[in-house]
């Protein structure tokens, strides 16, 4: 009796375990299905005209980054020229003397700063332009969206095809599990021309859809005169002249007009003014320092006083300006002088000269660092006048040519040019450009480059400049390293 | 559906009666056979049923027992008696000491074992060896204990040292072993004074570690708190008061030398010569002061036992303005609420407060320039941009501007009901629960100290972070012997939930007059900003163990757990983890009766299979970038920018381990002299790497999947000799050491190399995994000497390349110095790794000498290869410098900058070091004057911790640690500290 009541105990036991964990089972699916806390999902974006927005605000919000406006910007662009030095107090970030010298090496760790960080606005834009068509959202946005996209997509690739030459050309998101398989991994470079046909379709369909301005609230983003002048600047790099002049002239239909003083153009209260067509918007957003991150201004802002003194003008272009240029003064902060906003640069500064395209007045907040209110000019109307006197005079229309470039340099206090030979007329549309766009935009070593001058007067400086080397930096080896040889190397690194 | 599981689960909780019988009352007395002293807490039960009592603390048990049943008499360390009770009411009993209970018994998972029926590798360390160290976290103490175990100290207060059991088990997070207190799983064990601590086991091989399944990969350290005897009342005192002061500073150059650095560097008389010197270590550092007391009360009576303490410690930080904290308390309590029925809990909880300094301070005095005052004539702070060297802060405005206080509180309590039933069953169900809190407080006033060193508003951030995380755990054990078979069988249960909660604000402009100002919404509200994050993450098991003994010969141990995970996508969640363990007792067997040689031999062999829960949550989920940085501005207005900038790996499964360890257990010499070693071979398969995307595929951070397998091979083993000369004197001798090799068996990924380790300068890259060789093995240039002169520098293939410079070896002869000709050229895997600890005592002192040490090890001294600008340098490297011709051929100029920064052999130093790890002399005082104060024990020591450290690294500590895959990178300059202290044991 009792061994039979014990085994009945001992199976209902059993029974009942078996139930509780079988039940445990099948509950607990449940109980491991666990969302990740505090952060959206990205199987939940990409669905409302709001993510859209978002995807394409950080873009803009991508090119306020230190890789793409700071160091590794001026370095790449800047510094190398005949504009400006190193700067801030000899062996201070001595690895720029590198760039000042041309002697960089594949592992100097800007060119892979420079290289990620276009790379990363391009997968920005490529899932904006992968993800953006599908959702259900008013159609003109949509296609402005896209638009806005495709001009930054081609931003990102001009720098990169200016600094490297040809280079992967990825048009399409990253795909999970793709760096495993090595049938997509290891994109070899794409040539320069496959690079720069890219770029002209991109800058083509933005230019279609992109407005010609916007209302006060969305002041800033990419416009249908930013597409064409950047496509006419992308020509002009591939020498199709025509197109520059059409491009150009298109641009000159669309009502902007040059600031009437050039020193204007570069204060806080000339930003985004009728003589604008791109800016990098940067702003100090009080309380959010991780958004007020430009630091272009800051690397550059006098040393001690203001900010670090990197990227030194030269003497040399000091020298290139004219009796009577304005733009001297308003390019060049000499140490010792008065600012028109009343600052006093110290007699003691350890530069002789900072720019002053970077000079932010001290009135203004530094409460999140110096500078971070300075928009950085990334294209403006004189500009397209330049290039379209460049253009029509390598057409023979010297007379439109002169036109334009008088109008720049009549408002810089120039007398007008009245006559040249084209070969004359180019060498001043060469220099015309020079003191125009000094330390603004990062153009003079790549117009040196183009212009097919860079070992002529780089070479006059005591820079290394070697042809067929110098003309584009080296990949960066930690690319190469992680493409495993896939991604070559330029001649000469 | 959360309701009925619970439901569900309630019914592992039915318990089961045993019957009552006919029978009659027994009582008596059970002492030692051969001294007659009680035996206090002694089981009493009758054979073959559940009916069972203790003795009390007068060794004296009352009972009913059947009439014709027969007593089962058992007591740790002692034969178990069986005495018919044979219709008699008076039964006394002796108990002899068993001979082989030399064998300590040690804590397993969910159990405790016999140390001679272990079948794997534990390794048991008691409170005794703890409570010498006098130490202030447990982990610490048992540098240098256990073979195959490294830890790595580091010298900030109330920090937790990385602890490494036999080599890196994981590659991506810490790499860790699994912390369980009491049954609880924690994060680490800063929250305990080691003088609670009863225990610390480290089950280090698979088969023991296995029945902790995907958590057990790197190991688990098992941790007992003390709990209570029955009529052993006892009260004591421990407490120490010492100093810490820095050992092994880095002699940096002074202002002359300096000066004459950056001048040769730069070529231009850039600095004068003849400034004044700050020594800023000297500056910041001081000789820091700390103390720790704790009392604590055990003792209970048969039905309750309890044990209560309460602790203090103070410890400054070797840094002015750097205090830290804490108050430790615990209470546990068993009851026995019937003869088969006993609950209990435990609650262990800690509050810490901390000064905190800024965490870069020691970086900042490295490079601080020497010639920067401290303060000026004029009373300010002395400031870089005087001296046109480049933008430096100073450390000792850092000090004085930052003010933080951080404080916490956990609490970690484990509450278990057991029943024991039909004889050989015992259900134990226990619900622990981890609740933790941390804040802290950060002001920068508005102010402007230095050039670099200005706010001009200030900025109070204020941030509490939450953990919340309940462990619910049943286990049914079922014990039997028959005949020459005894079995215990385990199934158990166990579901665990974590939740984290993190929660930081700021605002500027709070407007300060004293601490009590210190809230977000005094200040201005256009500047709130919020950042708040969390992580939750649940797991479930069930687990079942077999220990089966033959003969007290044959050992089997085979456990099976099957785990799942919220961390894994449900297509790959659950895992099984099998192991099983052998061992043999040979001296157990007829052949080895005759031979007098050896005391003790057994052979153990085990495999088992481990999974890694040390990956971040949801890491197989797409998360969508929210950073600030993606904002967009228009017209001064920020605007959100969201956008996807990673990738998540397809398919992610369990990274598992699985290790063969293979072990021998010998004593000689009446056990006076034991060893034991072990062999064994732990694999890592399909480790979950983080891959760094190709940039052109635009991605931030990295890329996770089970990209690689390694393996860590070794051996190690404990030697310990224990004897005495006379009545007065014993002493003691262990020596444990452990080598291990650690190597990269596969990659699954296309260009099979993963680059890691980030220098601070330039981008460069020194760690690489790559098949053949050790994982975050370094990487880089071998350095062929120095250019003495422009014609070397011309004829060799670094054209570029100044007289100074690093000339690097062009392995491939194609006289281009690029990529291909780097190598392997340095491994910061520990080789071997020893510890030496002798005791000795003599009448009334006693005296403990522990020495410690890693060699075969290498270390990147990324601090030298800080350069920037114009940095510090270190007086070794002033003193050995190229200068010009013929001064150097393995020092480089002061111009180190350009391509003598790509990683290279100049930076890899060896990492050996060997250490004096405690030192202690200790004095009991006399009995008889002891028992007069009304005291049991009254014992005052002095001890000297890591007072000496040996070693030519040319850093500060050669304890430098880091993740797996980029670890041994030097770029973290907390300098090491000696402690003396002067303490005190009480026992009344």
């Amino acid at each position: 009796m009792k061994n039979i009541f014990y085994s009945i105990k001992r199976n209902s036991f059993i029974l009942i375990s078996t139930l509780a964990i079988g039940g445990l089972y099948s509950c607990s699916e449940d109980f491991l299905d666990v969302e990740p806390e505090g952060v959206p999902v990205g199987e939940d974006f990409f669905v409302t005209g709001e993510h859209a927005m978002q995807a394409v605000n950080s873009i803009y919000g991508n090119l306020r980054e230190w890789n793409n406006i700071a160091f590794a910007h001026l370095a790449i662009t800047t510094i190398t020229s005949d504009n400006a030095e190193k700067g801030s107090v000899p062996g201070d970030a001595g690895f720029l003397d590198n760039f000042d010298n041309l002697t960089v090496t594949p592992t100097e760790g800007q060119l892979n700063g420079y290289w990620n960080g276009q790379y990363q606005g391009i997968n920005l834009a490529n899932q904006v332009l992968t993800n953006v068509p599908q959702i259900n959202m008013d159609e003109s946005l949509k296609a402005r969206l896209l638009a806005e996209a495709k001009f930054f997509r081609a931003y990102h690739y001009f720098n990169l095809v200016r600094a490297f030459g040809g280079v992967p050309l990825r048009l399409s998101v990253p795909l999970p599990g793709e760096q495993e398989d090595p049938e997509q991994l290891n994109l070899p470079r794409a040539s320069k021309e496959d690079v720069y046909a890219q770029i002209v379709e991109d800058l083509r369909e933005a230019a279609q859809v992109l407005p010609v301005n916007y209302d006060a609230a969305n002041e800033g983003r990419a416009t249908k005169g930013a597409a064409l002048g950047m496509l006419a600047k992308v020509q002009l790099y591939q020498k199709n002249w025509q197109e520059v002049l059409d491009l150009t002239e298109q641009i000159m239909g669309l009502g902007y007009s040059l600031t009437p003083n050039y020193y204007d153009i570069f204060r806080i209260s000339g930003e985004n003014n009728n003589e604008s067509i791109f800016e990098i918007q940067a702003a100090t957003i009080p309380g959010n320092c991780g958004a007020s991150n430009s630091q272009w201004a800051e690397v550059q802002g006098v040393r001690g006083q203001f900010g670090w003194g990197f990227v030194e003008p030269t003497q040399d272009l000091v020298e290139a300006y004219e009796e009577g240029d304005e733009r001297l003064d308003a390019t060049i902060l000499f140490r010792g002088e008065t600012t028109p906003e009343g600052d006093v640069i110290s007699e003691s500064a350890p530069n002789p000269r900072y720019n002053q395209k970077a000079y932010v007045p001290s009135f203004v907040t530094n409460e999140c660092g110096y500078g971070r209110d300075q928009n950085i000019r990334i294209l403006r109307f004189a500009e397209v006048l330049l290039m379209h006197a460049e253009a029509a005079n390598e057409l023979g229309r010297t007379e439109q040519a002169l036109e334009t470039l008088n109008m720049v340099r009549v408002r810089a206090g120039l007398e007008p040019i009245e006559s040249a030979t084209q070969e004359e007329l180019r060498n001043l549309i060469w220099q015309e450009r020079r003191v125009e766009l000094a330390l603004e935009n990062g153009d003079r070593f790549f117009d040196l480059v183009r212009q097919g001058r860079a070992a002529e007067v780089l070479q006059a400086l005591g820079k290394n400049f070697v042809e067929g080397k110098n003309e584009v930096f080296p990949i960066p080896q930690q690319q190469i390293n992680l493409s495993g040889g896939t991604l070559t190397q330029n001649p000469g690194y | 559906m959360k309701k009925n599981c619970l439901l569900l689960v309630m019914c592992l909780l039915m318990v089961h009666l045993a019957f009552a019988q006919n029978t009659i009352p027994v009582q008596g007395r059970v002492v030692d056979a051969s001294t007659g002293q009680p035996l206090i807490g002694a089981g009493v039960a009758v054979q073959g049923t559940s009916i069972g009592t203790q003795t009390d603390v007068n060794g004296n048990y009352t009972i009913n027992a059947p009439a014709d049943g027969t007593l089962v008499i058992s007591y740790i360390a002692y034969q178990n008696a069986q005495v018919p009770v044979n219709n008699r009411n008076t039964i006394n009993i002796e108990l002899q000491q068993d001979t082989e209970a030399l064998e300590e018994v040690v804590v397993v998972g969910y159990g405790v074992q016999e140390k001679r029926d272990v079948t794997g590798s534990i390794a048991s360390v008691t409170n005794e060896e703890l409570v010498k160290q006098a130490s202030q976290n447990p982990v610490s103490s048992l540098q240098g204990k256990v073979a195959g175990v490294t830890i790595t100290n580091s010298g900030a207060p109330g920090a937790s040292p990385q602890i490494r059991i036999r080599g890196a088990g994981s590659a991506l997070g810490s790499a860790d072993p699994l912390y369980v207190v009491d049954g609880t799983f924690v994060d680490n064990l800063s929250f305990l004074n080691p003088a609670d601590i009863e225990s610390i086991e480290i089950l280090k091989d698979a088969s023991s570690a296995a029945i902790y399944g995907v958590r057990a990969a790197n190991g688990v350290v098992l941790v007992t708190t003390k709990r209570g005897k029955a009529g052993d009342s006892r009260v004591n005192y421990n407490g120490f008061v010492g100093v810490q002061r820095v050992t092994n500073a880095l002699e940096m150059t002074d202002a002359q030398e300096y000066a004459t650095l950056i001048n040769e560097k730069n070529g231009t008389e850039l600095i004068p010569t003849d400034l004044p010197t700050t020594d800023w270590y000297d500056q910041i550092l001081r000789t820091a002061l700390i103390q720790n007391h704790q009392v604590s009360a055990s003792g209970g009576s048969e039905k309750i036992t309890y044990s209560a303490s309460a602790g203090y410690l103070n410890q400054e930080g070797i840094i002015e303005g750097n205090e830290y904290e804490r108050i430790t308390a615990r209470l546990q309590t068993d009851f026995e609420l019937s003869e088969n029925v006993k609950v209990g809990y435990n609650g262990i909880f800690y509050n810490y407060n901390s000064l905190d300094i800024p965490g870069d301070i020691f970086y900042q005095a490295f490079v601080a320039p020497p010639i920067i005052p401290v303060f000026k004539a004029n009373g300010n702070y002395g400031d870089s941009f005087d001296f046109n060297v480049g933008n430096f802060a100073n450390p000792q405005a850092s000090i004085d501007w930052f003010k933080q206080e951080s404080s916490g509180q956990q609490f970690i309590g484990n509450a278990f009901g057991e029943v024991e039933f039909l004889n050989n069953f015992t259900f134990r169900t226990s619900l622990g629960v981890n609740y933790g809190l941390n804040e802290f407080t950060n002001y920068r006033s508005q102010d402007s100290l230095t050039s670099v060193q200005y706010a001009s508003r200030s900025l109070l951030t204020q941030g509490r972070s939450k953990r919340t995380s309940w462990l619910w755990e049943n286990t049914l054990t079922y014990d039997k012997v028959f005949g020459e078979h005894e079995i215990t069988a385990l199934l158990g249960t166990s579901a665990q939930e974590n939740k984290f909660e993190n929660f930081v604000g700021s605002v500027n402009d709070v407007e300060f007059n004293s601490d009590a100002n210190l809230y977000l919404d005094l200040g201005d509200p256009e500047t709130f900003l919020i950042e708040a994050d969390g992580d939750r993450f649940t797991f479930l098991s069930y687990f079942g163990r077999i220990n089966y003994t033959f003969r007290d010969k044959y050992l089997l141990t085979a456990t099976l757990r099957y785990d799942a995970s919220s961390k894994f996508p449900s297509s790959d969640r659950w895992e099984y983890f099998p192991s099983v363990g052998l061992g043999w007792r040979v001296i157990e067997e007829e052949f080895m009766q005759d031979q007098t040689i050896l005391d003790n031999l057994k052979l153990r062999a085990s495999w088992g299979r481990l999974g890694n829960n040390n990956i971040p949550s949801s890491i197989f989920i797409l998360p969508v970038s929210t950073d600030a940085r993606y904002g967009s501005i228009f017209n001064g207005v920020l605007y959100p920018g969201r956008n996807i900038t990673q990738v998540v790996s397809p398919t992610l499964y369990w990274e598992v381990v699985e290790e063969v360890d293979l072990g021998v257990e010998m004593g000689f010499l009446n056990n006076r002299l034991t060893a034991e070693i072990d062999w064994y071979n732990k694999e890592t398969k399909d480790a979950i790497f983080g891959l760094t995307p190709l940039g052109y595929l635009g991605l931030t951070g990295e890329i996770r999947g089970n990209y690689a397998t390694f393996r860590n091979r070794g051996l190690e083993a404990v030697v310990n000799w224990t004897d005495d000369i006379s009545d007065d004197i014993t002493y003691n001798i262990g020596l444990n050491f452990a080598v291990n090799k650690n190597e990269v068996t596969g990659i699954a990924t296309g260009n099979n190399v993963f680059f890691n380790g980030n220098l601070p300068v330039g981008g460069y890259q020194v760690s690489i995994t790559r098949i053949g060789d050790p994982i975050g093995a370094f990487y880089g240039y071998e350095v062929d000497g120095i250019f003495q002169n422009e014609q070397e520098v011309a004829a060799s293939a670094q054209p570029n390349a100044r007289p100074g410079d690093f000339r690097y070896r062009d392995l491939n002869d194609d006289n281009i110095i690029d990529e291909r000709d780097k190598t392997i050229i340095g491994d910061p895997n520990p080789g071997f790794v020893f510890g030496i600890n002798t005791g000795f005592s003599y009448r009334n002192f006693d005296f403990v000498l522990d020495i410690q040490g890693v060699s075969d090890v290498d270390i990147y001294n990324g601090n030298r290869n800080v350069r920037y600008g114009n940095e510090n340098f270190s007086q070794d490297f002033f003193d050995n410098r190229w200068t010009g011709p013929g001064t150097s051929n393995f020092y480089p100029s002061a111009s180190l900058i350009g391509s003598n920064l790509d990683p290279n052999d100049f930076f890899v130093e060896s990492g050996d070091y060997i250490r004096i790890r405690n030192l202690q002399v200790g004095y009991n005082l006399p009995q008889s004057l002891v028992n007069n104060w009304g005291m049991q024990n009254f014992r005052i020591y002095v001890n000297a911790q890591n007072p000496i450290t040996w070693f030519d690294y040319n850093g500060f500590s050669p304890e430098v640690g880091g993740v797996p895959v980029s670890q041994g990178i030097d770029r973290n300059v907390y300098p090491l500290s000696a402690t003396y202290n002067f303490g005190v044991n009480v026992t009344f």
